[in-house]
Protein backbone atom coordinates (compact mmCIF):
# COMPACT_ATOMS: atom_id res chain seq x y z
CA UNK A 1 0.00 0.00 0.00
CA UNK A 2 1.23 3.60 -0.75
CA UNK A 3 -0.66 6.73 0.57
CA UNK A 4 -0.09 9.84 -0.62
CA UNK A 5 -1.67 12.55 1.02
CA UNK A 6 -1.49 16.71 0.19
CA UNK A 7 2.30 16.17 -1.13
CA UNK A 8 3.54 19.47 -2.07
CA UNK A 9 6.67 20.37 -3.40
CA UNK A 10 8.56 23.51 -4.52
CA UNK A 11 11.74 23.84 -5.47
CA UNK A 12 14.21 27.00 -4.37
CA UNK A 13 13.87 29.73 -6.91
CA UNK A 14 11.26 28.64 -8.46
CA UNK A 15 7.55 30.89 -7.96
CA UNK A 16 5.22 28.07 -9.06
CA UNK A 17 4.89 24.38 -6.92
CA UNK A 18 6.79 21.76 -8.74
CA UNK A 19 3.90 19.34 -7.02
CA UNK A 20 0.61 20.80 -5.83
CA UNK A 21 -1.43 19.03 -3.20
CA UNK A 22 -1.13 15.52 -4.47
CA UNK A 23 -3.23 12.82 -3.23
CA UNK A 24 -3.74 8.96 -4.00
CA UNK A 25 -3.76 5.86 -2.88
CA UNK A 26 -2.44 2.44 -4.14
CA UNK A 27 -3.39 -0.65 -2.82
CA UNK A 28 -1.05 -3.76 -2.57
CA UNK A 29 -0.26 -5.21 -5.54
CA UNK A 30 -1.45 -2.85 -8.02
CA UNK A 31 0.33 -1.40 -10.92
CA UNK A 32 -0.11 2.59 -11.80
CA UNK A 33 1.70 3.96 -14.79
CA UNK A 34 2.69 7.82 -13.98
CA UNK A 35 2.37 9.48 -17.71
CA UNK A 36 2.47 13.25 -18.33
CA UNK A 37 4.68 16.12 -20.20
CA UNK A 38 8.85 17.00 -18.95
CA UNK A 39 8.10 19.05 -15.94
CA UNK A 40 5.09 18.00 -15.16
CA UNK A 41 6.41 16.75 -11.73
CA UNK A 42 6.49 12.53 -12.16
CA UNK A 43 9.98 12.47 -11.31
CA UNK A 44 10.26 14.60 -8.25
CA UNK A 45 7.35 12.73 -6.66
CA UNK A 46 8.97 9.54 -6.85
CA UNK A 47 11.98 11.08 -5.61
CA UNK A 48 9.77 11.83 -2.65
CA UNK A 49 8.04 8.52 -2.46
CA UNK A 50 11.68 7.11 -2.16
CA UNK A 51 13.07 9.32 0.70
CA UNK A 52 15.57 11.19 -1.82
CA UNK A 53 13.89 14.59 -1.54
CA UNK A 54 11.40 15.97 1.29
CA UNK A 55 7.82 17.07 0.63
CA UNK A 56 7.23 20.81 1.59
CA UNK A 57 4.43 19.88 3.80
CA UNK A 58 1.73 16.29 3.40
CA UNK A 59 2.72 13.13 3.73
CA UNK A 60 3.95 9.76 2.09
CA UNK A 61 2.58 6.50 4.25
CA UNK A 62 4.42 3.17 2.44
CA UNK A 63 3.63 -0.25 3.98
CA UNK A 64 7.51 -1.67 3.15
CA UNK A 65 10.61 -1.25 1.69
CA UNK A 66 10.95 1.06 -1.56
CA UNK A 67 13.23 0.00 -4.34
CA UNK A 68 13.27 1.88 -7.53
CA UNK A 69 14.93 1.39 -11.37
CA UNK A 70 16.02 4.75 -13.10
CA UNK A 71 16.83 5.35 -16.14
CA UNK A 72 20.46 6.37 -15.86
CA UNK A 73 21.82 3.38 -15.29
CA UNK A 74 25.38 4.30 -13.15
CA UNK A 75 23.21 5.64 -10.51
CA UNK A 76 21.35 2.63 -10.06
CA UNK A 77 24.12 0.16 -9.76
CA UNK A 78 28.15 0.06 -9.30
CA UNK A 79 29.84 -0.82 -12.45
CA UNK A 80 32.79 -1.44 -10.95
CA UNK A 81 31.48 -3.75 -9.03
CA UNK A 82 31.11 -7.56 -10.30
CA UNK A 83 27.23 -8.30 -10.98
CA UNK A 84 27.10 -10.97 -8.17
CA UNK A 85 28.24 -8.28 -5.78
CA UNK A 86 25.98 -5.65 -7.26
CA UNK A 87 23.04 -8.09 -6.99
CA UNK A 88 24.14 -9.22 -3.59
CA UNK A 89 23.82 -5.49 -2.25
CA UNK A 90 20.80 -5.26 -3.19
CA UNK A 91 19.38 -8.08 -0.87
CA UNK A 92 21.21 -7.09 2.38
CA UNK A 93 18.18 -5.35 4.31
CA UNK A 94 19.80 -7.30 7.05
CA UNK A 95 23.67 -7.67 6.74
CA UNK A 96 25.31 -9.85 8.51
CA UNK A 97 29.02 -10.62 9.06
CA UNK A 98 28.51 -14.03 6.74
CA UNK A 99 30.55 -14.04 3.07
CA UNK A 100 27.96 -11.76 0.85
CA UNK A 101 28.91 -15.16 -1.58
CA UNK A 102 26.66 -17.40 0.04
CA UNK A 103 23.79 -16.08 -1.68
CA UNK A 104 25.51 -17.11 -5.06
CA UNK A 105 23.00 -19.87 -6.09
CA UNK A 106 19.87 -17.68 -5.55
CA UNK A 107 21.37 -15.01 -7.65
CA UNK A 108 22.75 -17.27 -10.22
CA UNK A 109 18.67 -18.72 -10.26
CA UNK A 110 17.92 -14.79 -10.57
CA UNK A 111 19.96 -14.22 -13.60
CA UNK A 112 18.98 -17.52 -15.39
CA UNK A 113 15.16 -16.31 -15.17
CA UNK A 114 16.17 -13.23 -17.01
CA UNK A 115 16.84 -15.85 -19.84
CA UNK A 116 19.70 -13.22 -21.86
CA UNK A 117 22.30 -15.10 -21.09
CA UNK A 118 24.11 -13.16 -18.35
CA UNK A 119 25.26 -15.79 -16.41
CA UNK A 120 28.68 -16.41 -17.67
CA UNK A 121 29.26 -12.52 -16.39
CA UNK A 122 28.48 -13.02 -12.63
CA UNK A 123 31.81 -12.50 -11.56
CA UNK A 124 32.25 -9.80 -14.27
CA UNK A 125 32.78 -6.32 -13.71
CA UNK A 126 29.32 -4.73 -14.55
CA UNK A 127 31.06 -2.35 -16.83
CA UNK A 128 31.54 -4.88 -19.25
CA UNK A 129 27.84 -5.29 -19.84
CA UNK A 130 25.73 -3.22 -22.75
CA UNK A 131 23.69 -0.56 -20.99
CA UNK A 132 20.25 -2.88 -21.70
CA UNK A 133 22.39 -5.77 -19.88
CA UNK A 134 23.08 -3.53 -16.94
CA UNK A 135 19.42 -2.17 -17.11
CA UNK A 136 17.96 -5.85 -17.24
CA UNK A 137 20.48 -6.24 -13.90
CA UNK A 138 19.40 -3.35 -12.16
CA UNK A 139 15.48 -4.14 -12.48
CA UNK A 140 16.59 -7.76 -11.22
CA UNK A 141 18.40 -5.64 -8.51
CA UNK A 142 15.35 -3.83 -7.60
CA UNK A 143 12.62 -6.79 -7.68
CA UNK A 144 14.53 -9.72 -5.68
CA UNK A 145 15.44 -6.69 -3.06
CA UNK A 146 12.74 -8.09 -0.93
CA UNK A 147 10.24 -4.85 -1.57
CA UNK A 148 6.84 -3.74 -1.16
CA UNK A 149 6.81 -0.94 -3.36
CA UNK A 150 8.60 -0.38 -7.07
CA UNK A 151 9.21 2.07 -8.58
CA UNK A 152 10.11 2.49 -12.39
CA UNK A 153 11.24 5.83 -13.28
CA UNK A 154 11.65 5.59 -17.54
CA UNK A 155 13.56 2.51 -16.95
CA UNK A 156 13.30 1.04 -20.58
CA UNK A 157 13.54 4.38 -22.38
CA UNK A 158 16.80 4.28 -23.12
CA UNK A 159 16.61 0.83 -24.62
CA UNK A 160 16.52 -0.44 -27.73
CA UNK A 161 13.11 -1.91 -28.66
CA UNK A 162 13.48 -5.49 -28.61
CA UNK A 163 15.40 -5.16 -25.20
CA UNK A 164 12.35 -2.69 -23.86
CA UNK A 165 9.51 -5.23 -24.64
CA UNK A 166 11.59 -7.73 -23.18
CA UNK A 167 12.19 -6.11 -20.19
CA UNK A 168 8.77 -4.75 -19.58
CA UNK A 169 7.96 -8.43 -19.98
CA UNK A 170 9.90 -9.59 -17.36
CA UNK A 171 9.25 -6.90 -14.60
CA UNK A 172 5.61 -7.36 -15.52
CA UNK A 173 5.37 -11.12 -15.09
CA UNK A 174 7.68 -10.42 -11.59
CA UNK A 175 5.52 -7.38 -10.10
CA UNK A 176 2.53 -9.79 -11.23
CA UNK A 177 4.17 -12.57 -8.77
CA UNK A 178 5.74 -10.90 -5.88
CA UNK A 179 2.19 -8.53 -5.62
CA UNK A 180 4.37 -5.53 -5.73
CA UNK A 181 3.04 -1.89 -5.55
CA UNK A 182 4.32 -0.53 -8.30
CA UNK A 183 4.53 3.00 -9.68
CA UNK A 184 6.06 3.13 -13.46
CA UNK A 185 6.63 6.45 -15.05
CA UNK A 186 6.71 6.42 -18.89
CA UNK A 187 6.43 8.30 -21.87
CA UNK A 188 4.90 5.45 -23.81
CA UNK A 189 1.46 5.45 -23.64
CA UNK A 190 1.15 2.00 -25.43
CA UNK A 191 3.30 0.69 -22.24
CA UNK A 192 0.83 2.55 -19.80
CA UNK A 193 -1.75 1.07 -21.16
CA UNK A 194 -0.56 -2.25 -21.29
CA UNK A 195 0.90 -2.61 -18.47
CA UNK A 196 -0.97 -0.23 -15.92
CA UNK A 197 -4.14 -1.52 -13.61
CA UNK A 198 -4.57 2.58 -13.45
CA UNK A 199 -3.16 5.39 -15.25
CA UNK A 200 -2.01 8.88 -13.67
CA UNK A 201 -1.23 11.82 -15.73
CA UNK A 202 0.39 14.52 -14.47
CA UNK A 203 0.27 18.07 -15.61
CA UNK A 204 2.15 20.98 -14.14
CA UNK A 205 2.28 19.61 -10.67
CA UNK A 206 -1.29 18.35 -10.45
CA UNK A 207 -3.18 15.21 -11.46
CA UNK A 208 -5.49 15.72 -14.30
CA UNK A 209 -7.01 12.49 -14.78
CA UNK A 210 -7.13 9.07 -12.94
CA UNK A 211 -8.16 6.44 -14.35
CA UNK A 212 -8.72 2.94 -12.84
CA UNK A 213 -8.57 -0.92 -14.21
CA UNK A 214 -12.16 -1.50 -15.19
CA UNK A 215 -12.85 1.96 -16.08
CA UNK A 216 -10.07 1.72 -19.03
CA UNK A 217 -12.48 1.90 -21.84
CA UNK A 218 -11.09 2.75 -25.68
CA UNK A 219 -13.03 6.07 -25.27
CA UNK A 220 -11.13 6.89 -22.24
CA UNK A 221 -8.02 5.99 -23.54
CA UNK A 222 -8.47 8.31 -26.70
CA UNK A 223 -9.13 11.12 -24.56
CA UNK A 224 -6.33 10.35 -22.40
CA UNK A 225 -3.96 10.36 -25.72
CA UNK A 226 -5.37 13.40 -26.62
CA UNK A 227 -4.50 15.67 -23.32
CA UNK A 228 -1.36 14.28 -23.18
CA UNK A 229 0.16 15.12 -26.67
CA UNK A 230 -1.73 18.30 -25.83
CA UNK A 231 0.53 18.75 -22.82
CA UNK A 232 2.91 17.31 -24.19
CA UNK A 233 2.75 19.98 -27.18
CA UNK A 234 2.48 23.07 -24.50
CA UNK A 235 5.36 21.49 -22.79
CA UNK A 236 7.56 22.47 -25.77
CA UNK A 237 6.03 25.54 -26.29
CA UNK A 238 6.53 26.65 -22.71
CA UNK A 239 10.53 25.27 -22.79
CA UNK A 240 10.89 27.42 -25.98
CA UNK A 241 9.57 30.28 -24.08
CA UNK A 242 11.58 29.99 -21.38
CA UNK A 243 14.76 29.38 -23.96
CA UNK A 244 13.91 32.96 -25.58
CA UNK A 245 13.24 34.56 -22.50
CA UNK B 1 73.45 -1.73 -4.47
CA UNK B 2 74.30 -3.73 -1.34
CA UNK B 3 72.53 -6.36 0.20
CA UNK B 4 72.40 -4.30 3.36
CA UNK B 5 70.67 -1.71 1.35
CA UNK B 6 68.29 -4.23 -0.49
CA UNK B 7 67.15 -5.97 3.20
CA UNK B 8 67.01 -2.65 4.43
CA UNK B 9 64.86 -1.59 1.98
CA UNK B 10 62.76 -4.60 2.24
CA UNK B 11 61.99 -3.69 5.84
CA UNK B 12 61.04 -0.37 5.27
CA UNK B 13 58.93 -1.16 2.89
CA UNK B 14 56.75 -3.22 4.75
CA UNK B 15 56.16 -0.41 7.18
CA UNK B 16 55.52 2.17 4.47
CA UNK B 17 52.99 -0.82 3.10
CA UNK B 18 50.99 0.35 6.36
CA UNK B 19 50.54 3.32 5.32
CA UNK B 20 49.93 2.77 1.84
CA UNK B 21 46.79 0.50 3.46
CA UNK B 22 45.77 3.49 5.82
CA UNK B 23 45.55 5.72 2.80
CA UNK B 24 43.87 2.98 0.48
CA UNK B 25 41.16 2.54 2.65
CA UNK B 26 39.48 6.03 2.51
CA UNK B 27 40.82 6.66 -1.07
CA UNK B 28 39.80 3.99 -3.04
CA UNK B 29 36.69 2.53 -0.50
CA UNK B 30 34.85 5.79 1.09
CA UNK B 31 36.21 8.38 -1.93
CA UNK B 32 37.77 10.06 1.14
CA UNK B 33 41.01 12.19 0.21
CA UNK B 34 42.55 11.49 3.80
CA UNK B 35 45.11 13.47 4.76
CA UNK B 36 45.21 12.73 8.06
CA UNK B 37 48.91 10.41 7.88
CA UNK B 38 50.40 13.63 8.42
CA UNK B 39 49.33 14.14 11.48
CA UNK B 40 47.93 10.35 12.91
CA UNK B 41 51.18 8.50 11.89
CA UNK B 42 53.63 10.70 14.16
CA UNK B 43 50.69 10.90 16.90
CA UNK B 44 51.63 6.74 16.68
CA UNK B 45 54.86 6.96 16.91
CA UNK B 46 54.58 9.60 20.03
CA UNK B 47 52.11 7.68 22.10
CA UNK B 48 54.47 4.02 21.49
CA UNK B 49 57.73 6.15 22.44
CA UNK B 50 55.93 7.44 25.73
CA UNK B 51 54.65 4.61 26.14
CA UNK B 52 57.85 2.27 26.27
CA UNK B 53 59.91 5.11 27.89
CA UNK B 54 57.59 4.73 30.98
CA UNK B 55 58.03 0.86 31.28
CA UNK B 56 54.95 -0.40 29.37
CA UNK B 57 55.67 -2.83 27.42
CA UNK B 58 56.45 -2.43 23.62
CA UNK B 59 53.92 -4.79 22.61
CA UNK B 60 51.02 -3.64 24.21
CA UNK B 61 52.50 0.03 23.39
CA UNK B 62 51.62 -1.22 20.09
CA UNK B 63 47.54 -1.55 20.10
CA UNK B 64 47.15 1.90 22.52
CA UNK B 65 49.01 3.62 19.50
CA UNK B 66 46.79 2.21 17.17
CA UNK B 67 43.54 3.23 19.58
CA UNK B 68 44.90 6.48 19.82
CA UNK B 69 45.58 7.53 16.16
CA UNK B 70 42.12 5.71 14.94
CA UNK B 71 40.45 8.43 17.34
CA UNK B 72 42.23 10.92 15.12
CA UNK B 73 40.37 9.39 12.46
CA UNK B 74 37.57 9.85 13.72
CA UNK B 75 38.35 13.02 14.64
CA UNK B 76 38.82 13.75 11.11
CA UNK B 77 35.26 12.17 10.41
CA UNK B 78 33.28 14.21 13.02
CA UNK B 79 34.80 17.24 10.97
CA UNK B 80 34.10 16.00 7.79
CA UNK B 81 30.34 15.16 8.67
CA UNK B 82 29.42 17.22 11.42
CA UNK B 83 31.29 20.99 10.49
CA UNK B 84 30.86 19.77 6.29
CA UNK B 85 34.56 20.75 5.91
CA UNK B 86 36.37 19.49 2.57
CA UNK B 87 38.06 16.15 3.41
CA UNK B 88 41.43 17.14 2.59
CA UNK B 89 40.41 20.36 4.56
CA UNK B 90 39.97 18.32 7.86
CA UNK B 91 42.75 16.19 7.77
CA UNK B 92 45.32 19.06 7.04
CA UNK B 93 43.80 21.12 9.99
CA UNK B 94 43.97 17.71 12.44
CA UNK B 95 47.55 16.87 11.31
CA UNK B 96 48.62 20.62 12.16
CA UNK B 97 47.27 20.56 15.36
CA UNK B 98 48.44 16.67 15.99
CA UNK B 99 52.02 18.36 16.05
CA UNK B 100 51.19 20.61 19.29
CA UNK B 101 49.53 17.72 20.49
CA UNK B 102 52.56 15.50 20.29
CA UNK B 103 55.30 17.65 21.52
CA UNK B 104 52.43 18.54 24.56
CA UNK B 105 52.75 14.37 24.72
CA UNK B 106 56.21 13.96 25.02
CA UNK B 107 57.27 17.36 26.66
CA UNK B 108 60.38 17.88 24.27
CA UNK B 109 60.73 17.35 20.12
CA UNK B 110 62.72 14.34 20.52
CA UNK B 111 62.78 10.78 22.66
CA UNK B 112 65.34 8.34 22.27
CA UNK B 113 64.79 4.49 23.40
CA UNK B 114 68.16 3.32 23.08
CA UNK B 115 67.95 1.89 26.98
CA UNK B 116 64.24 0.48 26.68
CA UNK B 117 63.08 -2.97 25.41
CA UNK B 118 61.79 -2.21 22.19
CA UNK B 119 59.91 -5.42 20.09
CA UNK B 120 63.21 -5.25 17.38
CA UNK B 121 66.65 -6.47 17.88
CA UNK B 122 69.51 -6.55 15.81
CA UNK B 123 68.65 -9.50 13.47
CA UNK B 124 66.79 -7.76 10.28
CA UNK B 125 65.01 -10.94 9.39
CA UNK B 126 63.75 -11.27 12.61
CA UNK B 127 62.28 -7.45 12.70
CA UNK B 128 60.84 -8.14 9.20
CA UNK B 129 59.39 -11.54 10.35
CA UNK B 130 57.40 -9.60 13.02
CA UNK B 131 56.78 -6.62 10.45
CA UNK B 132 55.07 -9.29 8.24
CA UNK B 133 53.07 -10.70 11.18
CA UNK B 134 51.62 -7.60 11.85
CA UNK B 135 51.04 -6.45 8.62
CA UNK B 136 49.55 -9.64 8.08
CA UNK B 137 47.69 -9.86 11.24
CA UNK B 138 45.83 -6.39 10.01
CA UNK B 139 45.51 -6.60 6.80
CA UNK B 140 43.97 -10.38 6.03
CA UNK B 141 41.13 -9.43 7.95
CA UNK B 142 40.32 -6.73 6.65
CA UNK B 143 40.32 -8.61 3.38
CA UNK B 144 38.17 -11.36 5.35
CA UNK B 145 35.97 -8.46 6.22
CA UNK B 146 35.53 -6.43 3.18
CA UNK B 147 33.97 -9.79 1.52
CA UNK B 148 30.84 -10.17 4.08
CA UNK B 149 27.81 -8.49 3.86
CA UNK B 150 29.21 -5.49 5.53
CA UNK B 151 32.28 -5.14 4.19
CA UNK B 152 30.42 -5.21 0.18
CA UNK B 153 28.34 -2.43 2.20
CA UNK B 154 31.87 -0.49 3.06
CA UNK B 155 32.95 -0.26 -0.64
CA UNK B 156 29.62 0.70 -2.31
CA UNK B 157 29.99 3.64 0.10
CA UNK B 158 32.90 5.34 -1.59
CA UNK B 159 31.55 3.89 -5.28
CA UNK B 160 27.90 5.10 -5.28
CA UNK B 161 26.79 6.93 -2.41
CA UNK B 162 23.20 7.80 -4.10
CA UNK B 163 23.03 3.72 -4.13
CA UNK B 164 24.19 3.27 -0.94
CA UNK B 165 21.70 5.69 0.78
CA UNK B 166 18.71 4.28 -0.93
CA UNK B 167 19.43 0.77 0.32
CA UNK B 168 19.71 1.86 3.70
CA UNK B 169 23.14 2.04 4.12
CA UNK B 170 24.71 4.52 6.53
CA UNK B 171 27.28 6.73 4.79
CA UNK B 172 28.32 8.37 8.18
CA UNK B 173 28.96 5.33 9.99
CA UNK B 174 30.81 3.66 7.22
CA UNK B 175 33.11 7.07 7.08
CA UNK B 176 33.72 6.88 10.78
CA UNK B 177 34.97 3.05 10.78
CA UNK B 178 36.85 3.22 7.41
CA UNK B 179 38.71 6.62 9.20
CA UNK B 180 39.17 5.11 12.41
CA UNK B 181 40.80 1.76 10.43
CA UNK B 182 42.84 4.26 8.28
CA UNK B 183 44.30 6.02 11.41
CA UNK B 184 44.95 2.59 13.01
CA UNK B 185 47.04 1.70 10.18
CA UNK B 186 48.94 5.22 10.77
CA UNK B 187 48.97 4.63 14.48
CA UNK B 188 50.84 1.03 13.88
CA UNK B 189 53.16 2.05 10.90
CA UNK B 190 54.24 5.21 13.82
CA UNK B 191 54.51 2.75 16.71
CA UNK B 192 56.80 0.18 14.70
CA UNK B 193 59.10 2.92 13.01
CA UNK B 194 60.38 4.37 16.61
CA UNK B 195 60.55 0.95 17.86
CA UNK B 196 62.71 -0.65 14.65
CA UNK B 197 64.59 3.10 15.04
CA UNK B 198 64.39 3.10 18.72
CA UNK B 199 63.74 7.17 18.36
CA UNK B 200 61.08 9.47 17.88
CA UNK B 201 61.07 12.80 16.85
CA UNK B 202 58.32 14.86 16.52
CA UNK B 203 58.87 15.95 12.68
CA UNK B 204 58.89 12.51 11.76
CA UNK B 205 55.19 12.86 9.54
CA UNK B 206 56.32 15.60 7.50
CA UNK B 207 55.78 14.15 3.59
CA UNK B 208 54.97 10.35 4.87
CA UNK B 209 51.65 10.83 2.82
CA UNK B 210 53.13 11.45 -0.46
CA UNK B 211 55.43 8.11 0.21
CA UNK B 212 52.77 6.02 1.29
CA UNK B 213 50.63 7.75 -1.94
CA UNK B 214 53.68 7.35 -4.42
CA UNK B 215 53.64 3.28 -2.86
CA UNK B 216 49.99 2.88 -3.71
CA UNK B 217 49.91 4.03 -6.94
CA UNK B 218 53.25 2.01 -7.74
CA UNK B 219 51.62 -1.09 -6.36
CA UNK B 220 47.89 0.13 -8.66
CA UNK B 221 50.14 0.90 -12.03
CA UNK B 222 51.86 -2.89 -11.70
CA UNK B 223 49.16 -4.90 -10.66
CA UNK B 224 45.82 -2.45 -11.07
CA UNK B 225 42.61 -2.42 -8.58
CA UNK B 226 39.85 -4.03 -10.98
CA UNK B 227 39.48 -6.69 -8.21
CA UNK B 228 39.64 -6.83 -4.82
CA UNK B 229 42.51 -9.27 -4.67
CA UNK B 230 44.60 -6.86 -6.63
CA UNK B 231 43.27 -3.52 -4.91
CA UNK B 232 44.53 -5.47 -1.36
CA UNK B 233 47.95 -6.47 -3.28
CA UNK B 234 49.00 -2.95 -4.41
CA UNK B 235 49.79 -1.05 -1.88
CA UNK B 236 52.20 -3.79 -0.25
CA UNK B 237 53.75 -4.72 -3.59
CA UNK B 238 54.42 -0.52 -4.43
CA UNK B 239 55.87 0.40 -1.31
CA UNK B 240 58.43 -3.07 -1.59
CA UNK B 241 59.13 -1.88 -5.03
CA UNK B 242 59.30 1.67 -3.98
CA UNK B 243 61.66 1.45 -0.93
CA UNK B 244 63.82 -0.50 -3.22
CA UNK B 245 63.66 2.51 -6.32
CA UNK B 246 64.73 5.14 -3.58
CA UNK B 247 67.52 2.56 -2.42
CA UNK B 248 68.60 2.70 -6.19
CA UNK B 249 68.58 6.21 -6.71
CA UNK B 250 70.67 6.54 -3.47
CA UNK B 251 73.31 4.53 -4.52
CA UNK B 252 73.70 6.16 -7.69
CA UNK B 253 74.46 9.24 -5.97
CA UNK B 254 70.95 11.07 -5.05
CA UNK B 255 71.05 13.69 -2.20
CA UNK B 256 68.47 12.27 0.48
CA UNK B 257 67.62 15.97 0.96
CA UNK B 258 66.46 15.41 -2.84
CA UNK B 259 63.95 12.46 -2.17
CA UNK B 260 60.53 13.91 -1.98
CA UNK B 261 61.52 15.63 -4.91
CA UNK B 262 61.76 12.83 -6.30
CA UNK B 263 58.98 10.95 -4.61
CA UNK B 264 56.73 13.69 -5.98
CA UNK B 265 58.29 13.03 -9.64
CA UNK B 266 57.35 9.07 -9.03
CA UNK B 267 53.60 10.23 -8.32
CA UNK B 268 53.83 12.36 -11.14
CA UNK B 269 54.89 9.91 -13.94
CA UNK B 270 52.55 7.51 -12.41
CA UNK B 271 49.45 9.17 -12.59
CA UNK B 272 49.99 10.51 -16.08
CA UNK B 273 51.05 7.33 -18.08
CA UNK B 274 47.70 5.81 -16.47
CA UNK B 275 46.18 8.84 -17.94
CA UNK B 276 47.63 8.12 -21.87
CA UNK B 277 47.66 4.66 -21.71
Amino acid sequence: MLNISNVTKTFNGLFEPVLKKINFLLQEGEFCTLIGANGSGKSTLLKIISGEYFADSGEVRRNGDVSQVVQDVNRGTIPSMTMLENIALSRMKKPRFAFYKRHKNEIMDGIRSLNIGLEKFVDQPLSVLSGGQRQAIATLMALTSGCKILLLDEHTSALDPKMQLLLMEYTAKFVRELGLTTLMITHNMEDAVKYGDRLIMMHRGQIVADIKGREKSALKIQFLLEMFHKFEDQSLVHDGEKNVH
Amino acid sequence: MSTDLIVNGLQQGLILAIIAYGIMVPFRFLDFADLTADGAYPLGGTICAVCVSAGIHPATAIPISMICAGIMGICTAFIYLRLQINSMLAGVILSTMAYSVNLRIMGKPNIALFDCGVLFGENILVNMLITTALLVGCVAPFGVFLRTDFGLRFRSVGLNPNLAKLQGISIEKYTIFGLFIAGSMFGLAGSLIVQLQSYMDVGIGVGILIHGLASLMIGEAIVGNGTLNRQLVAPLLGALVYQQIQGVSLSFGLAPSDLKFFTGTIVLTVIALKKWR
